[in-house]
């Protein structure tokens, strides 16, 4: 009763991957085109002469390799710093009942309704007088994009990490302060492993948000040409008009292969992870 | 206690977005263009001069709506599509399932500025595969059509290519939910009779509404905001700017402009206005019996 | 705890800086006049700059030779992240360059928020000064006090197929009004082609046809500007224009989202039989589908054997105000910006001298060059010199207001008419 039914399912289900991936398929195609067939009148979905041209052309703007450093730097820094502070935060939240519980909830939504272009120049005084203090984490330094992109991942993981901390039992915290554990100890090596999912699936947004970032990358990073970051390396190619579109795909193609590859190697981890969150 | 572990958190929202957001506030009351940032001329208070510019500014009203339609469809589109498809996937079996998350977590993946491109190119008007392939089944109009030249082709466009891109968070979030559904409570209500529709929305359903929500406030939030796609597939706001949403309007008319007076203005705008639709939903979801 | 030492300094920095008013960059300008150590320099990245950076390097050696004790370290910026980082950079002196490369039309704003220094009494002094182009020089002014030394100037011509021309037996438009004609008795007999690659983003394409008619952007009166564009002069040079992109010359669905560099593609691809083209495009379009089939001749004027006027676009070397090396500087700029490094950038680049006697040797060697050369010297113009130009430009408001004709969505009278008071609104604040 049940196979056809299933098998309808299947074919539907194979048939939209396929739809959904097509565009990536025509950037990775579009990147190994020689460069006459890109830009041509009689487009066809393969091609006869794969070339690496457009991944060397890319790949030899100056310091790529250092750019790539310097992009991953950023998004791991923020990752990392991003879990422990939404972690603490949304223990808290979920743990504890205070009176402005409510109140700083609808807050962490609201700082993300308020349209970043508009805080670029308020954050570039902040980081210029951050940067008198700790010149490390101050204008034409990585730690300014680390700071900001902090602040902007913190409310949506927060949110997200509410609904695994609430997934855990309260009775397996008492059962902990019974052994004799600290609430230290609780937090670090009971609660934290038991929400690592949440963690998983949080982290990959707040990397994808680093990692593609822009805007704050051309507002801090004025002067120095070792400290830029990938996505502004790749401007180089993307001129008003006139787009170089090979060297763009094969730029894209890197900037989302680590992406990728950080989604596949966590997805079982991801999807259980985002399942926690269910019970907030 | 909570305090402790709230501290950091609050600290640095505190200073990166509490007093940048401040800053923006006072910013909306000022003639605060790049000679007075840059110190070169003295400021100019203005009180709400910059609202009243930009709420008597007729094409204002044209974008804001424009940017709600858009929105609602964006949000409306990723929704329905993410849901489909979550559901979809607890029906398959391993391989096809892992095929569709492998391509939605590649379009969640691609940076907005490559996704859009990609989209473009394909639907280029002469060097574009869907024109080829249209004309090629006996279209013959399309060869050469311009979908970015019309005010509702290039809004239908790069609507779907923000569903491609938003909806792989929808549908990912979805399953993990339906799949932490306990199935002793499908099967009971299966047991007592109930049709499949019917355990979907009176059991399923319910048990979803918690992330149902988070996604919702989430997309609305994002769609609302969105900039990327606009500006890059319909080269800046479209034809005479009949494609323009509000942030694409923020940029162009303020922040390109260096009045960053009136783009703060846009910007509290803008955040006011999400907030009463955010408000005006979670009221509706309490009415039906939820809470924060 | 270096995070927490962090967090109170971000704390620190916000409590110092909330007063009940926006923050404000204190003056940036510098007294202070160092003749050793960084001269810090910018210029503009471009897709293939290497010839470019050959040439600085050069210019960099032979500097720091003849100043013992200084390094001059050179940064390319992108052109299109190039309003944050100038504006980033006259707001903390600490991240801004000591001479910078800058667009001539983006003066006006950069000199409004404090960003470069005067150089007239500099130039003045100086031997190659003399020779600068005054029509050039023009677009280095703002209220009669020179910002910079123009590197290099970009002129407009029309650029047509031979090819296409030759099969059809006719000749290049010798009137503005010739044009439109010609464009589409070649599309009438060539469906396949575009009588002419323009765009409805074209500013550049379109202000010739504006200023030929004898009309203007604004006129200046008491010292503030007031948009001409709703003049009938500008009103006829702007029928003329958007005559182009109909669909028997340039198809607006085709056409009317273009902006200059999309419109000479069109062109490069062998899809158009003329278009409005650069002396900068020239080398793009050798190497392309029109490469060895094409034409340069002056845009014609309004009546036979006269050129429209061009608009003078190019790039500035100017000197920061926040320089704490400002004879240094001063003495770079001179020197990359002079006659013997503009010979060998136009060499490296093609990019046009902005010295007469140069223009003139350039003219007479490569007669390619001439029909840019002769534009030049028929007399060129410029946008408005005021900061508000930078809006009207950001805002879009020419490109809109093509656009709603284009479209057929209003006709020229009403769309002129908006655009002006949009302008007027830019050059009121």
């Amino acid at each position: 009763m049940k196979r056809p039914g299933r098998t309808i399912a299947e074919i539907v289900t194979v048939l939209v991957a396929a739809v959904v991936a097509f565009p990536l398929y025509w950037m990775v195609l579009a990147a190994v085109k020689p460069a006459d067939e890109i830009v041509s009148t009689n487009p066809r979905p393969w091609t006869l002469r794969p070339t690496a041209d457009n991944f060397v052309h890319a790949l030899t703007v100056q310091n790529f390799g250092r750019y790539l450093l310097n992009s991953v730097l950023v998004a791991v820094l923020v990752v990392v710093a991003g879990l422990l502070l939404a972690f603490l935060a949304a223990t808290a939240l979920t743990r504890f009942r205070f009176r402005s519980r409510t109140t700083l909830l609808v807050m962490l939504l609201v700082v993300q309704m308020v349209p970043v272009e508009a805080l670029t120049v308020p954050l570039f005084f902040l980081m210029k007088s951050v940067g008198d203090v700790a010149p490390a984490f101050g204008l034409n330094h990585l730690g300014s994009l680390v700071l900001v992109h902090l602040a902007f991942s913190l409310p949506f993981a927060i949110w997200m990490l509410r609904g695994f901390v609430a997934a855990v039992p309260v009775e397996l915290e008492e059962a902990a302060t019974l052994d004799g554990a600290s609430r230290f100890r609780f937090l670090w090596q009971v609660l934290f492993p038991l929400v690592a999912p949440g963690l998983v699936a949080t982290s990959v947004l707040s990397f994808i948000h680093a990692w593609n970032d822009f805007l704050f990358a051309k507002t801090f990073l004025i002067s120095g040409s070792d400290i830029q970051t990938l996505p502004l390396a790749l401007q180089a190619f993307v001129k008003p008009d006139q787009n170089d579109w090979g060297a763009i795909m094969a730029g894209s193609t890197l900037m989302t292969i680590p992406v990728l590859v950080f989604f596949v190697l966590v997805q079982r981890r991801l999807v259980s992870g985002l399942a926690g969150a269910v019970k907030g | 206690m909570a305090f402790a572990y709230l501290a950091p958190t609050l600290l640095v929202l505190a200073g990166l977005l509490g007093y940048p957001i401040y800053q923006l506030v006072l910013i909306s009351l000022y003639d605060y263009n790049q000679e007075q940032v840059s110190g070169n001329a003295p400021l100019n208070f203005l009180g709400l001069g910059n609202y009243q510019k930009l709420l008597s500014d007729k094409q204002f009203w044209t974008v804001l709506a424009q940017t709600v339609g858009f929105a609602a469809v964006c949000v409306a589109g990723t929704l329905l599509v993410g849901t489909a498809l979550a559901v979809l996937a607890t029906r398959v079996r391993a391989v096809p399932r892992t095929l569709l998350f492998l391509a939605a977590l590649g379009a969640w993946a691609t940076p907005a500025v490559a996704g859009s491109t990609i989209w473009l190119f394909l639907f280029d008007a002469n060097f574009g595969l869907v024109n080829e392939v249209l004309s090629g089944i006996g279209l013959h109009g399309m060869a050469g059509f311009s979908w970015t030249y019309g005010q509702w082709t290039a809004f239908g466009l790069v609507a779907a290519q923000v569903i491609w891109c938003s909806f792989p968070f929808v549908m990912v979030t979805l399953y993990a939910g339906i799949r932490a559904i306990p199935g002793e409570v499908v099967e009971a209500a299966a047991l007592d009779g109930a049709s499949t529709t019917r355990i979907a929305r009176s059991v399923i359903l319910p048990l979803l509404r918690p992330l149902l929500l988070v996604v919702t406030i989430q997309s609305i939030i994002w769609d609302f905001k969105i900039f990327t796609q606009i500006y890059v597939m319909t080269n800046g706001g479209g034809i005479a700017g009949r494609n323009l949403v509000l942030n694409v309007y923020a940029y162009q008319q303020a922040f390109a402009a260096s009045e960053y007076g009136l783009g703060a203005s846009i910007g509290v705008v803008t955040t006011v206005l999400l907030l009463a639709i955010t408000v005006v939903y979670l009221r509706v979801l309490k009415r039906s019996g939820e809470v924060l | 705890m270096r995070v927490v030492r962090v967090l109170l300094a971000a704390a620190v920095g916000a409590l110092a800086l909330a007063g009940c008013a926006p923050v404000q960059s204190g003056s940036t300008s510098s007294a202070k006049d160092e003749k050793s150590g960084q001269l810090k320099v910018w210029l503009f990245d471009e897709v293939n700059r290497g010839p470019k950076e050959e040439v600085v390097k050069q210019a960099v050696s032979e500097f720091q030779a003849a100043h013992a004790g200084v390094t001059v370290d050179v940064q390319y910026i992108q052109v299109s992240t190039r309003a944050e980082r100038f504006k980033a950079a006259f707001s903390d002196a600490k991240s801004a360059p000591d001479v910078a490369e800058f667009g001539n039309t983006d003066l006006a704003g950069y000199v409004a928020a404090g960003g470069f220094a005067d150089l007239g009494q500099d130039v003045a002094a100086w031997s190659d000064g003399k020779d600068l182009s005054p029509r050039v020089t023009d677009t280095a002014k703002v209220d009669g006090k020179t910002y910079g030394v123009p590197w290099y100037v970009g002129i407009r011509a029309l650029f047509y197929r031979t090819d296409v021309f030759a099969e059809l037996g006719i000749a290049p438009p010798a009137t503005l009004d010739d044009i439109a004609a010609t464009a589409r008795r070649i599309r009438a007999a060539k469906p396949d082609l575009l009588g002419i690659s323009v765009g409805g983003k074209y500013t550049y394409g379109m202000l010739p046809f504006l200023w030929a008619q004898g009309g203007d952007l604004a006129a200046q009166q008491g010292g503030k500007f007031k948009s001409t564009v709703d003049s009938a002069e500008a009103r006829a040079g702007i029928a003329k224009y958007t005559e182009l992109l109909r669909d028997d010359s340039c198809p607006p669905a085709q056409c009317a989202g273009n902006g200059g560099d999309a419109s000479v593609e069109a062109f490069r691809a062998g899809k158009a039989a003329m278009t409005i083209g650069g002396n900068f495009n020239r080398t793009a379009v050798d190497s392309s589908a029109a490469a060895g089939k094409y034409a340069i001749v002056p845009l014609p004027g309004k009546t036979a054997g006269s050129i429209a006027p061009a608009f003078a676009g190019g790039n500035l070397l100017g000197v920061t105000r926040s320089t704490d090396r400002r004879t240094l500087a001063v003495q770079f700029v001179e020197l990359l910006g002079g006659k013997q490094y503009q010979q060998k950038m136009y060499q490296a680049m093609g990019n046009l001298p902005t010295f007469t006697d140069l223009q003139n040797t350039v003219a007479a060697e490569k007669p390619v060059e001439k029909p840019f050369i002769d534009t030049l010297n028929a007399g060129t113009r410029f946008v408005p010199v005021t900061p508000g130009w930078a809006k009207v430009d950001a805002q879009g408001v020419l490109p809109t207001m093509l656009q709603q004709v284009a479209s057929g969505a209003q006709d020229v009278n009403t769309a002129t008419a908006a655009a002006a008071q949009q302008m007027n609104s830019a050059f009121g604040s």
